[in-house]
């Protein structure tokens, strides 16, 4: 019987968004609803199914800009700020629907138990960092932890730049140690963003595997003999893994994706857009700006704006529904391929964490009920690309082709008209970082803080996330600030040590403002430092 | 398309998305007119997307922000600390090119102040353009090539057409005066589009049902659509070309 492999990967990630000068700050509302909607219901998801003897082992990808705000006791205090006003909403939604929405009334129980159980593991099982979940995991075999680059940054447009994709590299592997006390063998590549060559930084920092676009592979100036269906070997021996785009597509599509069924629910339709604003306001932003609460009552139901209510057990036959589809449409694959192929077909499925739980509200129950129901046919099997390795070290040695899984299949969404002026100040922040390394090596000190706190500077500025945001249209003015805000505090320093001075009260502002990667090395800029011609 | 419920919106957030949506005097208008406008607003957007011709991706991926925040007043963003104006351009005299995909790239340029003058006061009158060049390569017997972009003196970017696979390109910015003699500014660094080698093999997919099947499959989802790419629609053109469309 032909056995599929399938070869999960959920990218978890978040820009680093940290602001204690404000009580309360709505962009950090992006990782506490990852956390409370994704993230927690996934371990308890996942450490249920290993309690129950399923077998499976999937990837996760843990960004260092995530890991990092995970940790830290500021976010970790404002997130349980959040669970509790939002259960103190729920308490209130209860006796409001009770009284004059009855048919909302078992929803509003079943978001204010969700909440109270947030509350309790974050508390009681994991004293507030979350990170210790996902370690536990990998402990006992079922996840394989992987970095990608230290603040998302999109790496085919800076490929210029060897110094800058270099630190974005080792920087991630630095912080993926301290975090997991582990070296990753893993690495996502943020958008799935690869140009040719990249793999030798992959290779200096000892990863063993990546994963590709679609069309990476079939793209390529020679032909995959295996398709998609098994990793390639770079030329320098590093191994890249192509999404299967089929398979990805049942799930990740906004079109045809199970995610689209009318019977789930609803993400847009949210009591914090349809309660009136004097019963909603002390849920929501200052000054009257709503929000989502999670608090979502309906059911997709159609395109447009009237919906019927959202039903839970119609969801779960259709979540059993989709997830037979899902391993029948695997199966019936690999049947297909296995007359095509010279070994077990392995199929690379790459999605954001945030699609199950967030976006789909059901789909961290239909991941449940894929995995289980895998483990019980054994026709499919959630095994990781280093398992796969394992079976089948031999590859294809095969150049990738530059690609990512944006729109179009390269660089057009960081590169719109929106977005593209950012380059010319990123390449320059970038030149100018590498010249400050060059000309003021090893310093001690204020100096070498002052150093450090601007290479945070250029790398944070670095993420995709910035010309995501201004390509997307949402959030665009917050993107800007941000990236206008990293390339300033760059600059300050840029100008300060071209006197050859330190401006010792920024720095200390600075340095409490963004404290991402404490044990950075400005010296990694510096192409020609004892520390990297060791390294290379 | 999901719009939210206006109803419950307040007469500032319904101004405020008013004027987000282009109605005039939204500033002056009361809650009653407002409510009206957004409506028909929504119900033109509504049958607009329902009609044909509407282009749909199904490999649109919904990331973390695509949410609503828009809303939020752009004034209240303000209270962050002061956003950092940034430099039009850089005092130097250089030029890069960025590869958007394999047919188009995106230069960006400054000329410094000084080269600027000296411009200024070797000629009575000037213009600049970019000399787009593919470079020639001994192995695959291509002869280097190049074009011409007119552009203003004031543009500082512009995106530019690649017409060939597999090649290497440099954009160099040169100035031309009224006596027509050019010169060069300066010379971008190269970059190099791709090419697949099932591009020029069409036939081994159009031939082979197992190549067809390999490379198809895992690039389309269940119902038809494959995934975007340039490129691969050019080798479907080729491919249906060679079968006789």
């Amino acid at each position: 019987m032909a056995r599929n492999s399938i070869g999960l990967v959920l990218n978890a990630h978040m820009p680093y968004i940290r602001h204690p000068e404000y009580s309360r700050f709505l962009e950090e509302d992006w990782l506490f609803e990852a956390i409370g909607e994704t993230y927690l219901p996934l371990l308890r998801m996942l450490k249920k199914l290993r309690d129950d003897g399923v077998k499976f082992k999937i990837t996760i990808s843990l960004s260092p800009t995530l890991c990092t705000m995970l940790s830290d006791p500021i976010l970790q205090g404002r997130f349980t700020d959040y669970l509790r006003l939002h259960q103190e909403l729920g308490e209130k939604e209860v006796a409001r629907c009770a009284s004059e929405d009855t048919d909302c009334l078992e929803l509003a129980k079943m978001y204010l138990d969700a909440i109270t159980k947030n509350l309790e593991e974050y508390f009681e099982t994991y004293q507030c960092n979350i990170l210790s979940g996902f370690r536990d995991l990998e402990d006992s075999g079922h996840v394989e932890l992987i970095t990608t680059t230290a603040t998302h940054a999109y790496l085919p447009l800076f490929s210029e730049y060897p110094s800058a994709i270099g630190a974005q590299i080792e920087l991630a592997v630095q912080s993926h140690i301290n975090h997991f006390k582990k070296r990753p063998k893993g690495f996502w590549l943020p958008e799935c963003g690869y140009f040719p060559g990249l793999e030798e930084y992959l290779q200096r920092e000892e990863i063993e595997f990546f994963q590709l676009s679609a069309q990476a592979l079939v793209l390529a100036e020679e032909p995959p003999v295996r398709g998609n269906y098994a990793p390639v070997s770079c030329p320098n021996g590093v191994f890249g893994f192509a999404r299967d785009f089929h398979l990805t597509n049942l799930v990740w599509s906004n079109v045809e994706g199970y995610p689209t069924d009318s019977s789930y629910r609803e993400f847009y339709r949210d009591i914090g857009y349809d309660l009136p604003m004097e019963y909603i306001r002390p849920y929501i932003h200052e000054p009257e700006v709503r929000v989502f609460t999670g608090f979502k009552y309906h059911a997709i139901t159609g395109k447009g704006n009237d919906k019927r209510h959202y039903v839970p057990a119609e969801a779960k036959v259709k979540v059993s529904e989709h997830a037979d589809n899902f391993l029948y449409t695997a199966k019936r694959k690999g049947e297909d391929l296995s007359v095509q192929l010279d070994r077990q077909p392995f199929h690379t499925l790459a999605f954001d964490a945030e699609l199950f739980g967030h976006w789909w509200f059901e789909g961290i129950d239909w991941l449940e009920t894929v995995l289980r129901r895998a483990s019980e046919s054994g026709d499919v099997v959630f095994e990781t690309q280093l398992d796969y390795l394992q079976r089948y070290p031999e590859a294809q040695v095969l150049q990738p082709s530059l690609s990512s899984w944006g729109e179009g299949g390269y660089s057009d969404v960081w590169t719109d008209g929106a977005n593209v002026w950012i380059y010319r100040h990123l390449h320059k922040a970038i030149e100018r970082m590498e010249e400050l390394a060059i000309r003021f090596p090893d310093q001690n000190s204020l100096k070498k803080r002052f150093l450090n706190q601007a290479a945070r500077e250029v790398l944070l500025a670095m993420a995709s996330d910035w010309p995501f945001i201004i390509h997307n249209g949402t959030s665009a003015a917050y993107a800007e600030k941000r990236l206008r805000n990293h390339l300033g505090n760059f600059n300050v320093v840029y100008e300060n040590m071209c006197k050859n001075a330190v401006n010792t009260e920024w720095l200390v502002k600075a340095e409490k403002q963004n404290i991402v990667f404490p044990d950075i090395d400005y010296n990694m800029f510096n192409l020609n430092s004892v520390r990297n011609r060791y390294n290379g | 398309m999901i719009t939210p419920n206006i109803e419950a919106l307040s007469l500032g957030e319904l101004r405020y998305i008013a004027r987000k949506q282009g109605v005039e005097d939204a500033e002056v208008m009361d809650r009653e007119d407002l409510l009206e406008s957004l409506q028909e607003l929504y119900e033109e957007l509504e049958s607009g997307l329902s009609g044909e011709g509407i282009s749909y991706s199904p490999s649109t991926q919904q990331r973390f922000m695509n949410s609503l925040v828009e809303h939020l007043d752009k004034q209240s963003m303000g209270m962050l600390p002061g956003v950092e104006q940034l430099p039009e351009s850089y005092t130097e005299t250089r030029i890069h090119l960025l590869l958007k995909n394999p047919y188009w790239a995106h230069a960006y340029w400054s000329v410094c102040p000084q080269d600027l003058l000296k411009l200024e006061q070797a000629c009575d009158s000037f213009e600049f353009f970019l000399r787009v060049t593919m470079h020639g390569t001994s192995d695959q017997k291509q002869v280097e090539e190049s074009y011409d972009i007119e552009i203003g003196k004031g543009d500082g970017c512009w995106n530019i057409n690649l017409p060939e696979r597999g090649r290497v390109y440099s954009v160099s910015l040169h100035y031309r005066d009224m006596k027509e003699g050019t010169g060069q500014l300066c010379q971008s660094d190269t970059v190099t589009t791709p090419k697949s080698w099932y591009l020029d093999h069409v036939e081994q997919l159009g031939g082979d049902e197992r190549n067809f099947n390999l490379f198809f499959s895992a690039l389309v989802t269940k119902g038809g659509v494959m995934v975007e790419n340039p490129l691969l629609n050019e080798i479907v053109e080729r491919l249906d070309q060679s079968m006789g469309g």
